[in-house]
């Protein structure tokens, strides 16, 4: 029988707040000169123990804005809510897309609104610009921002963006003589970099696996597109951007 | 316990931001949000509000989760370490920064902006929290604008950095963060302020801030002096940085420089630290920053007496 | 680290303080002056913690200048070291409150007599005839005791500071070098140079 004195005799007690958890995965998003790539794993774990083998991480949120969300999943999950609806109400008072320098702005305010009670979440936004150049924009948990040519965050960042460093970047390598790295890779090469990337970070990080979706933000009709295996189109605006999404299998042990 | 005192206190930020998150829980979907004003759009009510979890000491449960220096294993990394440094002279204002952001020991960016473009007369250099830098002042420069438009006149640099120096007092123990030089030029000339969220807002000639600012001010202090040539006072700043990224083990990667004139600020450019320690600022190799580099052929030992004869 | 000390003498009081603004390890400034000039006849210097310093010292010193408009006339040494005294005691009560010390001297224009008050951040005020803030107290305190004189000349009484710097100079490990000194007499408030 429930006895109150023994609750008495254990003394008293402390309580901690902790709203955070982490829950694996890694996202990445590389920039072209007319399109962008946006990809995350679909591993969703606590600790050793996964969840689920299917937690999409990546989200489209215009027909030229993709956001991939890594970090806290139920944070993560309240965070696109948000940014989806606040870019609903601005399509209802503007009858247009935002563009995708101020999605970026908008998720900093946003970020920062939670700055004494963070989101436990890294953002990495992808997309084209109104000029039609290929953008990534990379966030910290309270908003700090800056575009970039590629990013990788989450679980296996300190896998991934060292050998995107090198690959993209070509960090630590000296061209031959008469020769000179690209300024931008070509489609099919950061495609085959994503998934290398990921098969990597699968072999060597426990939270890294089970699955792999690539989104493609295309500034206009692209062969290249068409050579990938289980490429499906999702979107073509009017503007000329098409979005294409591509799922790819990692390993499950 | 504290909440009878809370109660009566009229003066502390804590008690402003929850006044002011309950009124944002009445209308927590304001007209601003449906605009194009993208969350500043409550400028006008006066200052942003802010979410604030419901635990007696909000700024402990933040230092819980976010202070990685408190505690390395803790979640929310925010980017921290940096060497900044401006300084005034003859000729206007030099900036010069470095671009490195670490999480722990883990470089997160080395590209990261720490100048920051108030408007095309003020620059903001930034220290401490990323976000916290980028956010206020940005937030700075709207209300810089809006100072324009009410008096037909450009704002002070004197003014600007005393509205964010009164802005992150009045979060003070908060856990803001922020180490932050307005640099500009206005109606008496250059000028830079140092603000930070101690609250501190100090004027001066010379200032360096961050981690490595230790490092920067020896090679700055020893080699400044007012009537500078603009090519020696830019030097300067480069040479400075190039020197905190060097012994600094949480700054490094890249310069940035400025330089502010009476015509406002100008991007001198972006130089790559290794590069520097090899090859210098003109890419000439062996004419490098680097102490080997520096003192190749030298040597402290008195040279052999049948060398010196031949 | 932050030094002040304030003495008085035949009918005035010499405030000085260090003019070093600090931050960590590093000196940031070398001239900053911490003595706030209230009104014709009060001076005040300041320390503590930073940020809440300057705040503070502008809130009384406006708070002075407004009453002065308003009543046309100063208020006594005594009645704004009172007033200042109670702002930082309900200050301290409240969530957020300023950490300064200060010493306020002034020259009481109605019965010449010069005033001297120390007040701690803790809202502790007394009356004094010398007094000093900060690791310098810990020197300046029993030179003071030794060779402070109430009917000392203007002179005397910048030598007996002289002193005070001088000794702290010696034995503080590390010292302020430069200090800001002001008197206030029958004749007003002026900055004097050592």
């Amino acid at each position: 029988m429930f006895d109150v004195q023994s609750v008495a005799h254990q003394g008293p007690q402390s309580r901690q707040f902790n709203p955070y958890t982490e829950n694996g995965g890694t996202i990445l998003a590389i920039a072209g000169a007319d399109f962008s790539v946006i990809a995350g794993d679909t591993r969703q774990s606590e600790g050793y123990s996964i969840q689920t083998r299917y937690a999409p991480k990546v989200f489209q949120l215009t027909d030229k804005a993709v956001l991939a969300v890594n970090g806290f999943s139920a944070d993560g999950k309240m965070f696109v809510k948000k940014v989806k609806q606040r870019l609903e109400w601005y399509r209802h008072a503007h009858a247009k897309d935002m563009p995708i320098r101020s999605i970026a702005r908008l998720i900093q305010t946003m970020l920062y609104s939670r700055r004494f009670f963070p989101y436990y979440v890294y953002n990495i936004l992808g997309g084209i610009e109104d000029d039609g150049t290929g953008s990534v924009y990379s966030f910290d948990p309270v908003g700090s921002y800056e575009r970039e040519a590629c990013r990788a965050a989450g679980a296996a960042q300190s896998l991934v963006q060292p050998f995107l460093d090198n690959q993209v970047y070509y960090k630590n390598q000296t061209a031959g003589q008469d020769e000179s790295f690209p300024t931008h890779l070509p489609l099919p090469s950061v495609l085959k970099l994503v998934v290398d990337a990921f098969t990597s970070a699968t072999e060597r990080h426990i939270e890294v696996g089970d699955g792999l979706e690539i989104y493609v933000v295309l500034k206009r009709d692209s062969t290249a597109i068409q050579s990938m295996e289980g490429v499906q189109e999702v979107t073509t605006s009017e503007e000329g951007q098409r979005v294409f999404y591509i799922r790819r299998e990692l390993k499950k042990d | 316990m504290n909440t009878l005192a809370e109660q009566f206190s009229t003066t502390s930020a804590l008690s402003k931001l929850k006044k002011t998150q309950a009124l944002l829980e009445d209308e927590e979907m304001s007209d601003a949000m449906w605009g194009s004003q993208a969350g500043f759009g409550n400028v006008a009510q006066g200052s942003p509000s802010f979410a604030v979890p419901a635990v007696p000491d909000p700024s402990a449960f933040l230092r819980l989760h976010t202070d990685d220096r408190a505690d390395p294993n803790c979640k929310i990394k925010i980017q921290h370490g940096t060497t900044t440094l401006a300084f005034r002279y003859q000729g206007g204002v030099i900036v010069a920064v470095d671009s490195r952001a670490t999480a722990g020991s883990y470089v997160a960016s080395g590209t990261v902006k720490k100048v920051i473009e108030i408007n095309p007369y003020l620059l903001g250099t930034m220290a401490g929290g990323a976000a916290d830098c980028q956010y206020w002042e940005t937030y700075l420069g709207m209300h810089c604008r809006l100072h324009e438009l009410r008096n037909r006149e450009r704002i002070s640099v004197s003014a600007a950095s005393k509205y964010l120096s009164n802005l992150v007092y009045s979060y003070k123990g908060m856990g803001l963060s922020m180490g932050t030089m307005i640099c500009g030029w206005d109606k008496t000339g250059p000028a830079i302020f140092y603000v930070d969220s101690d609250g501190t807002r100090l004027k001066g000639d010379l200032f360096s801030v961050g981690s490595g600012s230790t490092f920067a001010y020896g090679v700055l202090d020893q080699g400044y002096h007012w009537d500078m040539t603009d090519e020696d006072a830019q030097e300067l700043g480069r040479r400075s940085i190039y020197a905190a990224g060097h012994r600094d083990a949480f700054s490094g990667n890249t310069c940035n420089l400025y330089h502010v004139k009476e015509d406002g600020w100008r991007f001198i450019g972006n130089y790559d630290l290794s590069k520097l320690h090899y090859d210098g600022p003109n890419n000439v190799p062996g004419a490098g920053y680097g102490y080997d580099i520096r003192i190749a052929g030298r040597a402290s030992a008195l040279q052999p007496a049948v060398a010196a004869a031949a | 680290m932050e030094v002040s000390f304030a003495l008085t003498g035949k009918d005035y009081v010499i405030v000085a303080a260090d003019t070093t603004a600090a931050r960590s390890i590093v000196k940031m400034k070398t001239d900053q002056d911490k003595i706030k000039i209230l009104s014709p006849h009060l001076l005040m210097a300041y320390s503590g913690e930073p940020g809440d310093t300057l705040q503070f010292a502008e809130y009384v010193e406006r708070n002075i200048r407004l009453y002065q408009i308003r009543n046309l006339y100063a208020l006594s040494p005594s009645a704004a070291a009172s007033w200042i005294r109670r702002s930082l005691a309900e200050s301290l009560r409240s969530r957020n409150s300023y950490a300064v010390n200060l010493l306020v001297g002034g020259f009481d224009t109605t019965t010449q007599e010069p005033h001297l008050y120390w007040i701690d951040y803790l809202g502790t005020m007394t009356e004094i005839p010398f007094g000093a803030h900060g690791y310098g107290s810990y020197f300046a305190l029993s030179l003071l005791d030794r060779y402070h004189d109430p009917d000392a000349s203007l002179e005397e009484g910048l030598a007996t500071l002289k002193r005070c710097i001088d000794e702290v100079s010696k034995r503080l490990v590390v010292s302020p070098d430069r200090y800001k000194v002001k008197v206030v007499d029958k004749d007003g408030v002026r900055e004097v140079e050592l």
